[in-house]
């Protein structure tokens, strides 16, 4: 018998068409959707590997006894409960492939997860400390109260009974079956007590979801290892941050290396030269892991550079340009002499009367908080005088005057960098800073557009404002530190529940876990708020997946869109 | 330290409402009392000037760690009406 200690379960799921389903009906339809599972994988008349099924249906099971084609077939009520049995039956390791086949599917298909055992557990991060995963996201739904709360009432028989190694060999996510109804419910299950927190989560009755906005955060949301929990446990999550960073090149690899590295960076990570680039890696790679996850946006906001990803997600520009536009960005604000910014809790209307100089209103982010930026001596003069008068002052991680007029030399120098990027008008909603509003197709085209940015201010306040007043949205911040998730709770209009936020990454710094305990809580946001989501993506999160290596070469700059 | 004053949940929520320059009865109402302030949307500045305009207007001298330790209105008002400094914190 094999060790059953360390037996990781790795789902893979598909629908597969049943044929000729017209005029059967169960268990008939059901036993043909188990032969058809059987063939997809090779499993009848010689087969190659040992294999067992496990149907999850609420019916007795279906003919042909406890085999079919001699495949021994069991049946459970869950998924959850269907893949105790998986696991059970892959630890005596009788059997190394276990086809979990789950009834009814659409019209004319079935479900096949195919659970296999995982070579290696996820147990440990990349630098070799243990990985602190203590949680599971259990996802259910049904059609009417009851019939979710059936569903609860089946997953929480298992839950209680789970073991250890069970509970260990679990996926992040174990999501609802097929057919989601509209009443939904999401737990973060603890160790400890699974059943308890299943007993806690409200189960809610989905309406029509609201549409989902990204909104990407810039410069002054970095901080040192941010979203690093998720390189090498997300595979589209870590294959965009080394498309990324593969587009620049060797810079790429050392900037990668600073960010993996955190307490022995050779540049810090609030140096332009690494938060530029990983915010936008970061910003980016989050950005497409949600969309992996069947979630289409209809609205677009980015913060500063975050402008720039949203504008690749609208299609304006290329991923190769807006790097090579960033780069440029950064390479032009090194030449300009060192600054900083400030976040200022009042209004921009207040402190017009301290500006001096080249010292300017960066961004306009709420109500009571306003950025300033300017050289490094006059900024700190204005930030005392502030301070003396009463004003509450925090000085943001920057080492460029970013948005103040110090910055226009940077920005002549860019646009004639920008002078050869192709870009097109925006295939969704995009929101700017820079109009306070929707970007039209003037400014979308505009090399001088995109080169002022780093020397106009900000008015992320007004085009929140702008987004929230069109349509009552779900807005998913895709970046560090939830800089903008906090603008967004102030604003009256996610106060009044009319729209709603929800953070992909921690508040602040914590630990690699937490990153990815987030990013499940916005999991749980989504599928409550009555999104269908690709549950095939979710059930391999933090699996890594194939081609997930830590530290590989990153891929060569070149022929990438 | 202490003034003898004590500071209500309804006095917290008008402070943190005007610290964010938010209208009246669109925020905040409902059960806030243990609803972290990462949840309520108060940021490290919002949280600063929340800190500031408690100890101007009740005259609490509340350590900057406050910040980090009240992460929600109860422990905020548990640390007010303590008078700012718990007892042996210096």
């Amino acid at each position: 018998m094999r060790s059953t200690a360390h037996v990781q379960l790795l789902l893979s799921t598909e629908e597969l068409t049943v044929p000729e389903t017209v005029g059967a009906h169960r268990p008939q339809g059901d036993l043909r959707g188990v032969r058809t599972a059987l063939a997809a994988h090779g499993l009848v008349d010689a087969p190659t590997r040992a294999a067992a099924v496990v149907v999850v249906t609420r019916d007795a099971p279906p003919p042909g006894g406890t085999a079919v084609d001699g495949v021994p077939v069991r049946t459970a009520d869950s998924l959850l409960g269907a893949l105790a049995l998986a696991h059970r039956t892959l630890a005596d390791g009788a059997e190394d492939l276990v086809l979990v086949v789950s009834l009814p599917g659409a019209p004319g298909t079935v479900r096949v997860t195919r659970v296999t055992r995982r070579g290696a557990p996820r147990d440990r991060e990349p630098d070799g400390t243990p990985a602190d995963d203590t949680s599971r996201l259990l996802l259910w739904s049904g059609r009417t109260p009851a019939d979710a709360a059936g569903s609860r009432a089946r997953m929480r028989a298992v839950a209680r009974a789970l073991t250890d190694d069970v509970f260990r060999a679990l996926p992040a996510v174990v999501p609802c079956g097929p057919a989601a109804g509209a009443v939904r419910g999401a737990a973060l299950c603890p160790r400890a007590d699974p059943a308890a927190a299943l007993d806690a989560a409200e189960q809610v009755t989905a309406g029509r979801p609201r549409p989902v906005a990204l909104l990407f955060p810039g410069q002054g949301s970095q901080h040192a290892a941010m979203a690093a929990g998720l390189y090498a446990r997300d595979q589209v999550f870590t294959e965009a941050v080394d498309t990324v960073l593969g587009l620049m090149g060797a810079e790429g690899a050392a900037v990668r290396a600073d960010w993996l590295s955190p307490h022995d960076p050779v540049v810090p990570v609030d140096d332009v030269r690494r938060a530029q680039p990983l915010l936008f890696a970061v910003d980016y790679a989050l950005g497409s892991m949600v969309m992996s996850w069947g979630v289409r946006p209809t609205a677009l906001l980015g913060h500063s550079a975050g402008e720039l990803v949203a504008a690749v997600f609208a299609g304006v520009v290329s991923l190769g340009d807006a790097v090579a536009m960033m780069r440029s960005r950064v390479r032009h604000a090194l030449s300009v002499p060192a600054g900083g910014m400030l976040a200022v809790a009042a209004s921009a209307e207040r402190l017009r009367p301290y500006l001096v100089g080249e010292v300017a209103v960066a961004a306009v982010n709420a109500r009571l908080q306003t950025m300033l930026a300017g050289p490094a001596a006059p900024l700190s003069a204005v930030g005392k005088r502030l301070r003396d008068d009463g004003y509450t002052v925090v000085t943001v991680p920057a080492t460029s005057p970013f948005h103040s007029p110090a910055m226009a030399p940077a920005s002549a120098a860019v646009e004639r960098a920008y002078a050869g990027m192709r870009f097109r008008p925006p295939g969704l909603a995009l929101y700017s800073g820079y109009t306070g509003g929707l970007m039209g197709e003037r400014e979308a085209l505009s090399p001088r557009f995109w080169a002022r940015q780093i020397t106009d201010t900000v008015y992320f306040g007004p085009a929140l404002d702008q987004l929230l007043a069109a349509e009552d949205m779900l807005l998913v911040e895709a970046g560090p530190r939830q800089t903008l998730t906090s603008f967004a709770r102030r604003h009256p209009a996610v106060r009044s529940g009319a729209s709603a936020v929800a953070p992909l990454l921690p508040a602040r710094p914590s630990d690699p876990a937490a990153d990815r305990r987030t990013v499940l809580g916005a999991v749980s946001r989504l599928w409550t708020e009555g999104h269908d989501l690709d549950t095939a993506a979710l059930e391999t999160l933090w699996s890594g997946g194939p081609g997930t290596q830590a530290r590989g070469p990153l891929p060569a700059a070149g022929r990438r869109r | 330290m202490s003034t003898g004053a004590t500071v209500t949940l309804t006095d917290l929520t008008r402070m943190l409402r005007e610290s964010a320059g938010e209208e009246e009865g669109v925020d905040l109402d409902g059960d806030v009392l243990d609803v972290s302030f990462d949840d309520l949307g108060y940021d490290s500045l919002a949280m600063l000037e929340v800190i500031g305009q408690v100890q101007r207007e009740y005259g609490v001298r509340l350590p900057d760690e406050t910040v980090a330790d009240a992460d929600t209105p109860r422990a905020l008002l548990a640390l007010i009406n303590a008078g700012g400094d718990l007892p042996g914190a210096g």
